[in-house]
């Protein structure tokens, strides 16, 4: 069973997934069409809808125009997710696309798990909302059938009509003139008939996506545009560290100049969510924040507070020369036999930098109560971690708190915490008023929960004619699911439980003989930040690893590097990949490698100090893999050591392409943001803080440095999967190997800076940090 | 202009001898009862005001937030703060009790009615070549004036600084009396143009540098000068800007406040422009081939072309992937607004190449910009640059300053970036 | 008190003379369509026209745009059809949107002073706007498409 499976039944009722049916009843002026447990699909359905008895999901509704609304429970952050799901529905239903509105909901429990991330939405939702459709759409037949007085079989559903012979009907007019009343039962659900992938009309055809339009004029509506009568602003002062800080004392005297300030407090939190925490109110934004800056808060700080990057690293490399320590993610048989048979072995280590999230909009939110319920007003990826913890924090039942739904000013996993809405809703309650609670750059920057450094050291056996016999991969980093939910962690071979999201990567597709890889968890990093999820999270370093190794593994064996990956992609055993997700395993993934080197023309001659570097990756989990490959193409300056990437080449295989232009906007932006891990921007900790707090100094990738991008994908009619990751791992590596084919110089630590590229040109290790 | 200057008021310490006072004695001018405006003519009192415009009288004469020539604005002068006075006509506390002749002594001889010697603060070295004509005009505009009661804060000069009777030693050094004599071999406008810029302009007060006496060394007539932190460019041949400045070029950036070739007013050039805008065109003319004669613009002008193609190729010159910390500050902050593609620069994109600031020989003027930046009454009307003060830190200006300095520039790199980043942060800590 | 003309309407502001305009627009103009992110000049989000340039609203003070004429995302054109607008639906430009309203202003102030703007030109201007969700192949593909439009549209009148 996959991860997500797993948690999921952490957050709804054991199997409800697998036993619930579909109730159709109506509601208002049109019908509701919902999942529902077992039990309700027996009782009267009429009922069961007007008493909005169904759970865990709604999943649309049908008014008298045929107009269909579908609930969205996913967080929009610029995957247009709305809009694919929608257009899964819409697909099966039979309905035109311009007649479908999306509805972003509110938190509820009705909704079941709410979370947005990992590029799971439409993978996990497709089977689902594909037979949602298509019960709307038998259900519509058979009640058009009757008001047509003809057979059923002799309908016809298409683009909102039911038609037979020269007679039709709309949706709109079944709706007002019939009784769509029904109920299915989970084994009725599953035999209903989905249209085969060559009737589709919808799913896999170019479309404009509905949430683009407001994102050009102005009127599209983000976390921070959200208002309340009433309301007052806070800024929060941030103690110097995120953990093990506490407030010694506040002097707010220069403050109570500034017009508009109200007042300083010291949250109390019994969440432990933001311990150590000062918020400065004021009657605007401004007047927030210049009383903030006024604000003088003396704290006592903990061990946290000596911390460097260097010590995080240096640890890391300590914690993995332990070979008890940690999880055994991979424990096959023979390890210790393959390396001692080995005629040769090769060893490196890699590291990378921590990484912001630096999401363009600063977290922020706005919170109040209201008739016993607190609301809390924020773009968030999810709701369901951070509703428990604001209840804890609040000191009231879960169902109290209710997260009201907006647009994202970018997620790539920092909302997936919501531990930004903690402090607004304690502000709001220590003064009894709204708060809306904004966070300047330099705080959120020192708030984020950072992609933590990482050290990994891999290691490889050959035999006779660079076989490879054994490979062991050891990883460590800060690990964000520790942190903030352990229960989400399964236990290893060894039995010590693991953070999925923190090695996911190293479990790869290619035949290296006896596998081992072994996940640690970085203590220093926990304790001194809160490590984050940030868009892949484990691969973003794995893969890193994985893939520069491979290309040194190639060249130890005297193997060119797209033949070795080719060799070690056989798809046998454990790799030949499982129906649904996988089906085809390794394969696939040759596939895509072999297309990529094809496009990018290697083997080819290039200009001198030019080279092309290939790397794979399968996005972020091997239960859900998503086929990629790339080829990077620099030009390296041997004085400067500046790096420029010229073109990246990827070929993805994701399935079934539901909105094939969002899936490409979801690659470039992908790729591109692993360009930006690569070679432009990374930070370090500097006495438990990130040095960089703005972009005087932190330097994503901007408009001058975008390479010329060729991105493939597969046809395909294979399950579908997510689109959000994959480009993102697999630059690095490309780029990386590209290096060293232009000029010799292996780096092994990203970012690249130009002064790293020097230092191995000369042969020299990286400094590193 | 004199506002802004720092006047070694010191040096008069060193000739305060006692003989001096003697020589030093004035005599009061009679209090007269304030005149009705009616009793100026309409004329004349319109030509006043654009003369009024043409010496930026208010810039001085108006405090921070004050009303208009009632005085109070401070002067630092380095020992201490000079006030400037009250020339509304109000009668107790403005000129409303000085005679025409005793408004004459003031401007020709730096001398008040009273008696009392004016500190070099007050142009009066300049003044002094205003014709009787205009003396009249400038009389009969502050004379109708709105009266405003005010009175100016005490000057905090020390003893023996603040004796005013040991001024007539630098007198005797450094004023030569007399008004403006037209120059035989120059032309009409020439000699207006002279006329305006040596006289009631002083622009040398502020474009040429200061001995050790406080005193203009003639030696080096607008040889360029720094000024409470920014630098007043040379406006003789060695103005190291890329192009040089043209009749036309002078014409437009003192009309407009901006020359496409050149840059954009700012600091207290801004205020010149706008007093430079009550006069009319042909003045403005007059001034522009009075300095194009004096710089020597006109020997250059065959280069123009080849110069322009230059700085536009170092304008244009790629700063790498993964460029310096200054590039990236320029790529990020600057460039959106200051980039030119192509072979010229476009007047609404001022071009860094090519601006006197960043090739000037000193970094206080850019620093002073980067900071408070320039307010769409500055300079360019309309044209607004944002400051950075409180965006960039002092290491982003610094690695800005010498990014912009060495690679849009053929000018050796600035000296001590850091402590003029600082003094200029005392000095205007925050934007506007 | 600072009047400015917003969007063709003028509009008196009390507040103090440093408050930033993007905050003034923002929450006390009432219109959230230009956006935060930096605070520092250096993201783009909160780019509007002054007197008709594209400038960074989060630095600049209430009290330097005293009778200017500001014009926002929401005012760039009075149905939200300006040919910049259109291309970057056409060529389904946004991704989280968050940037976009300044991506838009700075381009039109791009696209005023180079009507054909080369990549170099393109690179140079918007590079002062980030985009954090990297949809910068599609701003690039809008701009030009804009530009085209309004090009031909000029040839036609
Ligand atoms: S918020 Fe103004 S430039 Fe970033
Ligand atoms: S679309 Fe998200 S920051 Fe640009």
């Amino acid at each position: 069973m996959n991860k997500f499976a797993k948690y999921q039944d952490q957050a709804v009722p054991a199997g409800l997934m697998s036993r619930r049916g579909f109730l159709i009843g109506a509601a208002g002026t049109g019908f509701t069409l919902a999942f529902a447990g077992a039990g309700l699909v027996l009782a009267d359905p009429a009922t069961a809808v007007a008493q909005h008895a169904f759970e865990p999901t709604i999943w649309y509704h049908i008014d008298q125009d045929g107009i269909v609304t579908v609930n969205i429970i996913r967080a929009e952050m610029g995957q247009h997710v709305g809009t694919a799901l929608a257009r899964i529905v819409a697909d099966e239903l039979e309905v035109k696309w311009e007649s479908v509105r999306l509805d972003y909901v509110d938190t509820d429990p009705k909704w079941g798990l709410m979370v947005t991330g990992g590029s799971w939405s439409v993978w996990q939702s497709f089977p689902y909302l594909s037979q949602a459709g298509a019960a709307g759409r038998i259900a519509l037949i058979e009640e058009g059938a009757k008001l047509l007085r003809v057979g059923k079989d002799a309908c016809v559903a298409r683009d909102g009509m039911i038609t037979a012979g020269h007679k039709s009907i709309s949706y709109g007019d079944i709706v007002r003139k019939g009784n769509l009343t029904r109920s299915y039962s989970a084994d009725q659900l599953k035999a209903m008939p989905l249209k085969k992938p060559a009737d589709r009309r919808l799913i896999g055809v170019p479309t404009k996506a509905i949430d683009i339009p407001g994102k050009t004029n102005g009127t599209a509506r983000y976390g921070l545009d959200a208002e309340v009568a009433g309301m007052v602003y806070a800024r929060p002062k941030l103690p110097p560290t995120r953990n093990g800080c506490s407030v010694t004392s506040i002097d707010d005297s220069a403050a109570k100049g500034v017009k508009g300030y109200i007042k300083s407090v010291a949250l109390d939190d019994p969440s432990g969510t933001v311990p150590g925490w000062v918020v400065v109110y004021a009657d605007s934004f401004t007047a927030a924040n210049h009383a903030a800056d006024k604000v003088k808060v003396v704290w006592a700080t903990g061990e946290a507070a000596k911390v460097s990057e260097k010590d995080i690293l240096d640890h890391g490399a300590k914690l993995i020369d332990d070979p008890k320590g940690g999880s055994l993610v991979v424990a096959d048989e023979g390890v210790e036999q393959a390396f001692a048979a080995a005629k040769t072995t090769l060893e490196r280590s890699y590291t990378t930098s921590t990484v912001l999230h630096f999401q363009l909009e600063p977290v922020n939110a706005l919170a109040f109560e209201k008739d016993g319920i607190w609301e809390i007003h924020t773009g968030n990826q999810w709701q369901s971690l951070i509703l428990p913890t604001l209840a804890k924090a609040l000191g009231v039942g879960e169902d109290k708190v209710v997260l009201r739904t907006y647009l994202l000013g970018g997620g790539f996993g920092r909302r997936l915490n919501g531990d930004y809405s903690v402090p607004a809703a304690l502000a709001s309650k220590a003064i009894g008023k709204p708060v809306k609670l904004v966070f300047t750059r330099p705080d959120d920057v020192h708030f984020d929960s950072p992609r933590s450094a990482s050290v990994q050291r891999l290691r490889m056996a050959f035999g006779e004619g660079g076989k490879v016999l054994g490979m062991e991969h050891h990883a460590t980093a800060g690990w964000p699911t520790q942190v903030m939910i352990p229960v989400f962690m399964p236990k290893g071979k060894n039995g010590e439980p693991y953070d999925p999201f923190s090695i996911s990567g190293a479990d790869h597709w290619y035949t290296v003989g006896a596998h081992r890889v072994r996940a640690i968890s970085n203590d220093l990093a926990n304790n001194t930040f809160r490590p984050g999820w940030l868009r892949s999270v484990g691969p973003g370093w794995t893969n890193w690893a994985l893939e520069s190794f491979m290309d040194e593994a190639a060249h130890a064996a005297g193997i060119d590097p797209v033949a070795f990956r080719l060799g070690l992609l056989d798809a046998q055993g454990k790799n030949a990949g499982t129906a649904p997700n996988a089906t085809g395993g390794a394969a696939r993934m040759a596939h895509v490698l072999k297309r990529a080197a094809e496009k990018a023309g290697w083997g080819g001659t290039l200009p001198q100090d030019t080279g092309i570097g290939v790397a794979t990756t399968f996005g972020q989990e091997r239960d859900m893999p998503t086929w990629c490959a790339c080829v990077a193409r620099v030009k390296v300056d041997r004085a400067t050591g500046v790096v420029k990437l010229e073109k990246l080449t990827l070929v993805v295989d994701a399935g079934t392409l539901v909105h094939p232009d969002g899936a490409l906007a979801q690659t470039e932006g992908a790729a591109l943001w692993g360009v930006s891990m690569a070679l432009h921007e990374g930070t370090e900790f500097v006495n438990g803080q990130v040095k960089d707090s703005n972009l005087n100094t932190y330097t994503p990738l901007r408009m001058r440095d975008v390479p010329e991008l060729d991105i493939e994908f597969v046809q395909s009619t294979e399950v579908p999967v997510g689109l959000g990751e994959p480009g993102t791992t697999v630059v690095g590596p490309a780029i990386g190997n590209a290096i060293f084919a232009a000029v010799g110089a292996r780096l092994r630590h990203i970012p690249i800076r130009p002064a790293d590229v020097l230092l191995a040109l000369k042969g020299e290790p990286a400094k590193g940090v | 202009m004199l506002k802004r200057i720092v006047i070694t008021v010191v040096v008069l310490a060193l000739v305060g001898i006692g003989g001096l006072f003697a020589l030093a004695w004035r005599p009061s001018l009679a209090p007269i009862d304030p005149p009705a405006a009616s009793a100026f003519p309409q004329d004349l009192v319109a030509r006043g005001k654009q003369l009024a415009g043409a010496g930026y009288c208010a810039t001085c004469h108006t405090a921070k937030g004050g009303q208009v020539y009632a005085g109070g604005f401070g002067l630092e002068s380095g020992f201490g703060t000079i006030y400037s006075t009250n020339i509304t006509p109000d009668p107790d506390t403005g000129i409303g009790r000085w005679s025409e002749a005793a408004f004459a002594r003031a401007m020709h001889d730096g001398v008040a009615r009273d008696g009392a010697h004016l500190f070099p603060a007050f142009p009066y070295t300049h003044f002094a070549k205003v014709s009787d004509d205009d003396v009249k005009a400038l009389y009969a505009y502050f004379m109708t004036r709105q009266p405003v009661k005010a009175v100016a804060p005490p000057n905090t000069l020390p003893f023996p600084l603040s004796i005013r009777a040991l001024q007539v030693g630098w007198k005797l050094l450094f004023f030569d009396k007399g008004v403006y004599q037209a120059q035989a071999g120059k032309s009409e406008e020439w000699n207006r143009g002279a006329y305006l810029a040596e006289g009631l302009g002083h622009c040398s007060a502020c474009h040429t540098p200061r001995n050790g006496l406080g005193g203009e060394r003639k030696d080096a007539l607008y040889a360029g000068a720094p000024i409470e932190g920014w630098l007043a460019p040379a406006l003789n041949a060695s103005n190291p800007a890329p192009l040089p400045w043209t009749q036309d070029d002078l014409y437009a950036y003192l009309r407009s406040g901006a020359s496409v070739h050149h840059g954009v007013a700012a600091g207290s050039m801004s205020e010149v422009i706008q007093g430079l805008a009550k006069l009319p065109d042909a003045d403005v003319r007059a001034i522009a081939v009075y300095f194009a004669d004096r710089n020597g613009s006109a020997a250059q002008a065959a280069n123009a072309d080849q110069a322009l193609a230059r700085a536009m190729a170092l304008a244009q010159r790629d700063p790498g992937v993964v460029p310096e910390h200054g590039a990236q500050v320029y790529l990020s902050a600057c460039a959106s607004c200051h980039y030119n593609g192509g072979a010229a620069p476009l007047p609404a994109r001022p071009e860094l190449a090519l601006s006197s600031t960043v090739n000037g020989p000193d970094p206080g003027s850019f620093i002073h910009i980067v900071l408070g930046g320039i307010g769409q009454n500055d300079g360019m009307p309309g044209a607004y640059m944002p400051g950075f003060g409180k965006s960039l830190s002092d290491e982003d200006i610094a690695a800005l300053a010498a990014y912009l300095r060495g690679s849009r520039t053929m000018q050796p790199p600035w000296n001590d970036v850091p402590a003029a980043i600082a003094g200029a942060r005392k000095q205007s800590p925050a934007a506007p | 008190m600072t009047t400015f003309n917003l969007n063709g309407r003028p509009l008196t502001i009390d507040a103090a003379d440093d408050t930033p305009l993007l905050w003034v627009i923002r929450d006390l103009a009432g219109m959230k369509g230009t956006k935060f992110g930096c605070g520092i000049g250096m993201c783009g989000a909160c780019t509007v026209h002054l007197n008709g340039r594209a400038v960074r609203s989060c630095i600049t003070p209430l009290a330097a745009v005293a009778d200017a004429s500001i014009i926002t995302i929401e005012g760039l054109d009075p149905q939200g059809q300006h040919p910049l607008q259109k291309a970057w639906i056409e060529t389904q430009t946004p991704q989280c949107g968050y940037c976009q309203s300044g991506q838009i202003m700075q381009a039109a102030t791009l696209i005023k002073d180079y009507p054909n703007p080369t990549d170099a030109d393109i690179d140079a201007v918007m590079n002062g706007n980030l985009c954090r969700c990297m949809a910068y192949v599609r701003i690039r593909k809008a701009i030009k498409l804009a530009a085209a439009e309004m090009q031909g549209a000029a040839a036609h009148e």
